[in-house]
């Protein structure tokens, strides 16, 4: 109760949330697809073309974000289809289920588990193992990022979350967290008043600079 | 919940004193408290044996499980055993940062006791750690750990509660349950 605000969290599975900041910046991740029909006048946007006339030709490779890829793939798959990137292959889901604790997720896109969930929404008749897939690296990680998070305290953490992914470092702050205020009251900061991190930042409060 | 607000809580124990003043039975709401005769020990909420401490108006008995010998069969204990040994307090880490603190100078051998709280506050913390571990990694749906203290809840549960959420949410992507929402009009 001592923020200001609560940020709305990722959504649920293959939902997004519409108002999380999260989700937000997960959509924008790209998916590579091909493009099924013609595209008119729309290279400037998504292709190689440079004027505003040229259009997609059929069959071409491209990159689409996933908020554009969700909206355009129909069942019927008109207009464009969509494939796995490659960290949900089955090449890569086998590395993840040797030992999921060496991989930098980060570098693999910052998103990999709300990514990997809004994946689901395509039909793709690989889902199953990539959910699963997912599952199994949450729960082999998660050892590791408690054990960092709840022994480091007062250190550099950044050597400890440059290989985790966007929810495993909101994870790891939480720990943080806990282990912080743990140690703060055993030292007797916690009964200390201290300015508020809302006021800090105003102009007018030191008592000395005020005229009269 | 905060370290602050269970430290709160555990203020409401009890513990004897022995005042220095007198003072006749004295009404509060939440009970009656005295009479105060000088010299004669009186249990008394822990909040106010700080107060009176601090004014130097009393001295402060130590709790019978804060000693060194009880406290190093209770560390032996906890590390015997793999679940949880009951505590003789349900605040002892409370109680023991705020007795050592304010009254250091009417518990015997307090930096030994300090030390041994500790040790068994980190054996605990370590067995937590593994239940919650092996916990997700076998995806139950419940467990029951008996005897833990509200301060060892309060450091690990915000951490725990957000991991299985998380672990929720990716189990339900399992379910092939209800087909995705349509966009089409």
């Amino acid at each position: 109760m001592s923020e200001a605000y609560f940020p709305v969290g990722p959504g649920l599975g293959p939902e997004e949330n519409f108002l999380s900041l999260d989700d937000i910046l997960m959509s924008q991740e790209k998916l590579p697809g091909r493009a099924e029909s013609s595209l008119p006048r729309l290279a400037f946007a998504l292709g190689p073309g440079a004027g505003t006339g040229d259009s997609i030709p059929e069959g071409s490779k491209l990159e689409i974000p996933l908020w554009l890829a969700k909206g355009l793939h129909d069942s019927k798959r008109r207009i464009i289809s969509v494939e796995l990137p490659k960290i949900y292959k089955e090449a890569w889901r086998t590395v993840f289920s040797a030992d999921a604790n060496v991989v930098d997720l980060h570098k693999m896109g910052p998103y990999y588990y709300g990514f990997g969930s809004q994946l689901l929404n395509f039909d793709n008749p690989e889902n199953p193992e990539i959910a699963q897939s997912i599952l199994q690296t949450f729960i082999s990680r998660f050892r590791r990022i408690m054990d960092s998070s709840q022994n480091a305290y007062n250190e550099d953490t950044s050597a400890l979350v440059a290989r985790l992914d966007e929810l495993e470092r909101a994870l790891f702050q939480a720990g943080q967290k806990g282990l912080n205020d743990f140690q703060c009251w055993e030292k007797g900061q916690a009964s200390q008043i201290t300015a508020s991190s809302l006021v800090q930042n105003y102009g007018k409060r030191k008592f000395t600079d005020m005229d009269g | 919940m905060e370290p602050a607000e269970a430290e709160f809580l555990a203020e409401k124990e009890l513990v004897t004193i022995v005042p220095n003043f007198s003072l006749d039975r004295i009404h509060l709401i939440g009970g009656d408290l005295g009479p105060f005769n000088p010299g004669l020990p009186v249990e008394v909420p822990v909040w106010l044996a700080i107060n009176l401490k601090q004014r130097q108006k009393c001295r402060l008995i130590p709790p019978e499980w804060m000693d060194v010998e009880k406290l190093e069969e209770i560390r032996d204990q906890e590390r015997k055993e793999d679940t949880f040994t009951p505590m003789p307090s349900p605040y002892y880490m409370e109680l023991t940062k705020l007795l050592l603190n304010y009254a250091s100078d009417n518990i015997p051998k307090a930096d030994e006791i300090r030390t041994l709280v500790k040790d068994t506050w980190d054996t605990r913390i370590a067995k937590l750690r593994l239940s919650a571990d092996s916990f997700v990694r076998q995806q139950e749906a419940h467990a029951k750990l008996d005897n833990l203290t509200l301060m060892e809840i309060n450091t690990t549960g915000t951490f725990l509660t957000q991991a299985l959420d998380h672990m929720y949410k990716l189990r339900t992507n399992l379910q092939p349950g209800e087909s995705a929402h349509s966009q089409d009009f």
